[in-house]
Formats: C-alpha cells, sequence, structure tokens
C-alpha cells in the first residue's frame, strides 16, 4: 500500500515536470545557495564592510519570493511582476558586486597582480546570469527554439565566468599542483562547445559532443569539490579556518551546476524532437 | 568527417583558449608562478588582499622596500623559525613574534655579528642582569664581554619601578633582549620592520632614538659637530640606501652613526658589531683601553682616511685621548672623595640614599661621559660647557657636600643595608643597586 503510494506520489512528480519548471527550481535553489557561498566568502573577510551582508540578505528574499511561483506552474500576473522584480535586482546586485569587488584592489592600480588577488570579480556575475535567466523565462515561450538557446548562452556565459574564476583563483595558488590547470580547460571546452553550439544548432554531432562535455563538466565539478577538500584537510588551522581560507569548497560544484543547466536546455531539445 | 566539423571547431576553439590562458599565466612575475611551497606563492598576494584594509601602511611600506624588489613574501619573514611559537593565521602557519632569528635566516652573517656587539647580550644584562638569558645566551655573551652579561640588574631602574624600567630602561635595552628561540632582539629597531630599510639604519636619528639624552649624548654632539653641520647641509645628495657591500665616499660622501662604526666603506669590512672600531670603554666611570682597542682604532682611523690625511687623524686622537685622562683622573679624584666619606662612616652603604651619591653618579656618568663622547666626535661645546664645566662644578659642590658631612655623626647604617633606602617595586631581594665603578666593570649604561 505504502509502496503503490510511493510511486504513485514518484510517478506524479515526475510527470508535472518540465524543463521550464525544473529551470525555475534551478534559479531558485542557485539564488538560495549563494546566501550559503557568499556568507562564507565573506566570512574570511570578516565581513569588512556593511555591503557584505546585502547579497546574502538579498538571495534569501529573492530564493522565498520565487517558492511561489514554483508551487503553482499556472502563475498568477503578480508572481510574474514579482519574478521580474527579482530578476532586475538580481541584475543590479550581480553589477554592484562586481564592481565593488574590483574596488577592493583592482582598481588601484589595475594589474594582473591585483586582478588575481582582488575579490573574485566574475562571482556575483552569477546574480547577473541568473537574475537574466529569470527575465528572460518569463518573456519567452518555455521549450521553445529560442528559449533553449537563452538557456544555453546563460550556460556560456556561466562556463565563461567559470574560466576567469579558475584562472584568478589558481593563479592566486600559482598553479601549484598541475592538476589545477583540468578546471581551466574544463571551462574553456565548456565555453568552446556552447559558443559553436549555439552558432550551429542544427549539427547532430556537435549536440551529441556537447552532451559528453556537459557529463564531463559535471563529472569534473565533482572531482574538484573532492580535490578542494582533501587540499583543505591538508592546511593548518581549525575546519572552520580551513573552510573560510583554504580552497573554496563550493567553487567546483559550478561546473556540475552549469552542466546541469546545459542539460535542461538539451532536454527540451530532445521533448521537441520527441513531439 | 565532414560532419565532425563543428566538434572540430569547437576542439580547436577550446584548445586556443587553454593556450592563451598558459600565456596569461606565463606572463606573471616569477615570484608568483614559482615558489618552493603554495603558502610561499599565496603570501605574494593573500596577506596585502587583507591588510590593505587593515593595516595598510605596512604593505605602502613593504612595497617601497628592497625585500618586495627582490621577491621577498610576506611569509619569507613571518613563518616561524626553529623554537618559535607558531599561531594559525586565516589559512597561513606564521611566528607568534618575529625576531632577529627570523631576519638571520637569510642575513646570518649580520646576524652573528651583531649577536657578539654590545648591542646584544650586554646590552640587555645592564638593566635587567643575567636573569633572563639561557645557560648558551650567557655563555655566548660572556664569551666577547667578560663580566658584562653574568652580572645582577641596574639598581637605578628596579628603584624607579617596574613602569619606567619596562617603557624607559628597556625600551632602548631590548635591543639585545633574549629571546625565547635563543636570539638576541630585534633587527627591527634600526631597520624597522616592514621597510627593512638600510637607508633608514643610516640616518643618525636612528642611533639618536636611544644614543642621546644627557647620558649619552652622541646624536646632539653629532648634531653639533662638521659631521653633523654638513650631513643636514648635503644630505639631499647621499645615497643613503647604497648597497652595503658596494658602498662608496660618492654614495656617502659625508659620514653618519652607521658609515664610521659599521659600514664597509670602499672594500672595507662591513659590521653588525658597532663596538669593532672603538677603542675605549668610553662609557665607564674611569675608561680603559678596550681588549681588541689597538685593533679597533686602527680599523677606525683607516676609515677616517677616507676624508683626512693621517697626521691629522693621529692628532685629533691623541686630543681627543687627553681629554679622555683627564676626565678620567677627575672621576677618580671625585669618586674617591665618596668613598673616602663611606669608609668614614658618613654614608650608608646603600647606594643612592644620600644626595651625594646622585651627585657623584651624575658626575661621571653625565658629565665624565658627555666629555669624553664630544672629545672623541669633535663636539667641542660637549667637551666644555656640557662636559668639563659640569664636572667642575660638581666636584665643588661634593667637596662642599663632603666637608659638611665630615662635621656631622657617623650615617646611622654605615655598616649595613639601609632603612631609608627607597621601596623597590617588583625589586628580586639580590637585585643591588650597581655603584659606579672605579675600573671598566657592568655599569648603569
Amino acid at each position: 500500500m505504502r509502496a503503490g503510494f510511493s510511486e504513485s506520489l514518484a510517478g506524479r512528480v515526475v510527470r508535472r515536470l518540465s524543463p521550464e519548471r525544473v529551470l525555475h527550481a534551478f534559479i531558485a535553489s542557485n539564488l538560495g545557495f549563494l546566501a550559503a557561498d557568499i556568507a562564507l566568502a565573506h566570512a574570511a573577510n570578516r565581513f569588512a564592510r556593511r555591503e557584505e551582508w546585502w547579497p546574502i540578505a538579498f538571495s534569501v528574499c529573492a530564493a522565498l519570493l520565487l517558492v511561489p511561483s514554483l508551487l503553482r506552474p499556472a502563475r498568477h500576473a503578480i508572481l510574474r511582476r514579482v519574478e521580474l522584480l527579482v530578476g532586475a535586482f538580481s541584475v543590479a546586485v550581480g553589477v554592484l558586486g562586481m564592481i565593488l569587488h574590483l574596488q577592493s584592489a583592482f582598481f588601484e592600480t589595475q594589474t594582473l597582480e591585483t586582478l588575481v588577488y582582488s575579490a573574485p570579480f566574475a562571482a556575483p556575475l552569477a546574480y547577473v546570469g541568473l537574475g537574466l535567466l529569470l527575465i528572460m523565462a518569463r518573456m519567452e515561450r518555455p521549450e521553445t527554439e529560442i528559449w533553449e538557446a537563452w538557456v544555453l548562452f546563460f550556460t556560456l556565459g556561466g562556463f565563461i565566468g567559470n574560466l576567469a574564476l579558475t584562472l584568478t583563483d589558481h593563479a592566486q595558488n600559482g598553479f601549484f599542483s598541475v592538476s589545477e590547470w583540468a578546471a581551466v580547460v574544463g571551462a574553456a571546452f565548456g565555453c568552446s562547445f556552447l559558443v559553436v553550439f549555439l552558432l550551429r544548432p542544427e549539427s547532430r554531432p556537435l549536440e551529441r559532443a556537447l552532451r559528453y562535455v556537459l557529463a564531463f563538466e559535471a563529472t569534473l565539478g565533482v572531482l574538484g569539490f573532492a580535490l578542494h577538500v582533501r587540499s583543505n584537510l591538508g592546511r593548518p588551522g581549525s575546519w572552520f579556518d580551513r573552510a573560510l581560507y583554504g580552497a573554496p569548497l563550493f567553487a567546483p560544484l559550478l561546473f556540475a551546476d552549469l552542466a546541469a543547466l546545459g542539460a535542461i536546455a538539451l532536454w527540451s531539445r530532445a521533448r521537441r524532437a520527441k513531439a | 568527417m565532414a560532419q565532425f566539423k563543428w566538434v572540430f571547431v569547437a576542439v580547436f576553439l577550446g584548445t586556443a583558449l587553454v593556450v592563451a590562458a598558459l600565456l596569461i599565466n606565463a606572463r606573471r612575475p616569477s615570484l608568483e608562478r614559482s615558489q618552493p611551497e603554495a603558502a610561499l606563492v599565496e603570501a605574494t598576494g593573500k596577506c596585502a588582499e587583507c591588510h590593505r584594509r587593515e593595516t595598510s601602511t605596512v604593505v605602502h611600506q613593504f612595497e617601497r622596500s628592497k625585500h618586495a624588489a627582490k621577491g621577498v613574501t610576506c611569509l619569507d619573514c613571518h613563518r616561524p623559525a626553529a623554537g618559535q611559537e607558531s599561531q594559525d593565521h586565516r589559512g597561513f602557519v606564521i611566528a607568534k613574534e618575529l625576531t632577529s632569528k627570523n631576519c638571520a635566516e637569510c642575513h646570518s652573517t649580520e646576524y652573528e655579528q651583531f649577536a657578539r656587539s654590545r648591542h646584544a647580550a650586554p646590552s640587555w644584562a645592564a638593566v635587567n642582569g643575567a636573569k633572563d638569558f639561557s645557560p648558551a645566551q650567557l655563555e655566548l655573551g660572556e664569551r666577547y664581554h667578560k663580566g658584562w652579561v653574568d652580572r645582577a640588574a641596574m639598581g637605578i631602574g628596579a628603584m624607579e619601578g617596574p613602569a619606567a624600567l619596562a617603557s624607559g630602561c628597556n625600551a632602548c635595552h631590548a635591543v639585545g633582549k633574549p629571546n625565547a628561540d635563543g636570539s638576541f632582539g630585534s633587527c627591527t629597531n634600526c631597520h624597522s620592520r616592514h621597510s627593512a630599510s638600510v637607508a633608514l639604519a643610516r640616518e643618525p636619528t636612528t642611533c639618536g632614538q636611544c644614543h642621546m639624552g644627557p647620558d649619552h649624548s652622541q646624536l646632539e654632539i653629532y648634531g653639533e659637530s662638521k659631521h653633523g653641520a654638513l650631513f643636514q647641509a648635503q644630505r639631499a645628495s647621499l645615497n643613503l640606501a647604497a648597497n652595503p657591500k658596494q658602498l662608496t665616499t660618492s654614495d656617502m660622501p659625508i659620514p653618519t652613526c652607521a658609515t664610521c662604526h659599521m659600514s664597509g666603506l670602499e672594500g672595507m669590512k662591513v659590521t653588525h658589531d658597532t663596538t669593532e672600531r672603538l677603542s675605549y670603554f668610553l662609557f665607564s666611570p674611569v675608561s680603559q683601553k678596550r681588549p681588541n682597542g689597538e685593533r679597533g682604532q686602527a680599523e677606525m682611523k683607516e676609515l677616517c682616511m677616507k676624508c683626512h690625511v693621517r697626521s691629522r687623524i693621529d692628532k685629533f686622537y691623541a686630543a681627543a685621548e687627553q681629554v679622555l685622562l683627564a676626565t678620567n683622573d677627575k672621576v677618580k679624584a671625585a669618586t674617591d672623595v665618596v668613598a673616602g666619606l663611606r669608609a668614614a662612616g658618613k654614608l650608608t652603604a646603600a647606594p643612592f640614599d644620600e644626595a651625594i651619591e646622585f651627585k657623584e653618579f651624575d658626575l661621571w656618568h653625565y658629565y665624565g661621559r658627555t666629555a669624553k663622547h664630544g672629545a672623541y666626535m669633535g663636539g667641542a661645546d660637549f667637551v666644555q660647557w656640557h662636559g668639563n664645566y659640569e664636572l667642575l662644578k660638581l666636584r665643588r659642590e661634593i667637596d662642599i657636600e663632603a666637608a659638611e658631612l665630615q662635621r656631622g655623626p657617623a650615617a646611622a647604617n654605615s655598616g649595613g643595608p639601609s632603612l631609608s633606602a627607597p621601596p623597590v617595586p617588583g625589586a628580586a631581594s639580590s637585585t643591588v643597586p650597581t655603584r659606579a665603578p672605579a675600573q671598566p666593570a657592568p655599569s648603569a649604561h
């Protein structure tokens, strides 16, 4: 009886899943998770400036504001407006964050060194990406060719940001371990396959290759997470200190996250092709 | 094959991005890429990332330093040396306290010279006695300065109290403070911390942080001397930051304290043993030649010859020695008067409980020293008005007071410890104030 009930619930959930709803869940969960990620990153800075609390507050509010429309697929007009508002604020927070991060050192001397050792300038752009993704999702008809292209475009944007982050973050470490280049290679090929696929979406071998590339990116993310954990285990200090000042634990998971975003678009394509 | 064309394009583009990343990374300075440890790589920028906000001055000082130009990282200096306590600091392991041992990791010769100088163990012992030294530190200090390290603490500081001792005497005498890691003092007293500056150590005012005031007026004497006047007039043309191993008279045509006492001018040996080129124990009540005084004088004269002819140098030294011998006589005569009073039972055995004892102390400690330093540093006014005139005046006062004491009754505690001596806060019972010795021996300074 119980097993039957579970199957029926699981079946119902799966039946109700769609690329559009999964994308919405993706945006809401990413915005919510950024609160924890940024709390950890800014704790390393001991929240030296009051502005460092802003993205955390915004992330929590944004994630909560997106929950109602996640639960109700047939959305009320007011929920649409809330989503657009969250999207617009997200873009603003991201742009402001990037400026403030660059202001931490880079704007003083504008050298490669200060770019490397500034607060990660590309990180706040995650808000810009998520905000624009949210706005796009409310402006385009879901599960259309253009909707998929937009999703892939933002996946590409994520990989470009990831390329900058992996370069600057690992440059802080002087690429001391050769394995640190794997992240750069992963981000570079994520970018290249996505950009070519956006230009030539009709190429079937390229689409197949992109699936493998995304699977590779997801694996790379999990592997990177494991390597960062291992690196931090070898560092001095308490567990908390290691998490704060060691290799950023969640950063590699961005590969898996972006792979999931790209997969949503490919899933939509596959559903359309089937239909 | 044609159907895979766009896959190849993507692979090519990805490869191009990786190559571009490699090229950008290769353009970074090797200091930021090639270090023996990952922590040292991180230290090239991570430290400044926080300290630009928290203590921004140290970052700016370091950025202007020779250390920064040579690729030294924060961690190179701040990592714990052997025997030092460490602490976790935002992902780095650093020393709790930096000492000269950290500098000695790279500048071992300079440290060894310093460690055998009077700036090391004798300086601390002069105030605090031998109690703070480890056996190894005591042995090293005594090896080069017999009797100047294994000695009692200075009494005056203890009588004045721990606050005066800590912020007064020890603020300067910590230059030779024994550290728990076995080293002495800190190089930063003269070179500063993040600037690590040679130029700063060549500034007269740097030495003058301690070598000033009535008991050792070297800075004031230098200021009055021809050397000091020339320095003031021409300092803009001096190359104070010149490499010590390649220093020439072109860099320093005017000498500062460091030029004469330490520098390797035109091929001479550089030394961090500031006593190497000295002839006499000028600070002693009655000055005698140092054990290596002849050699020291010869080395100093060799340096003088970079600017002066031999006959002039010899004449100068002869005149200075005359002042020294005359001052010795004056001090000896005055201390004999006080010693006579004590022998006659007119003074207590305890030091510094009678006015005449302060006069006796001032006579040699202020004016005797000043006259001698003035003579050896070319400060005529300090030989005369700040030295000999005061010697004359004090001697007269001592004589008058001695005559009064001779007429009066014997001192109450002439045979034992004085009850009238002021309490000594926190002082150990073994801490006996040091009297002015007649011969070179551990003195108050």
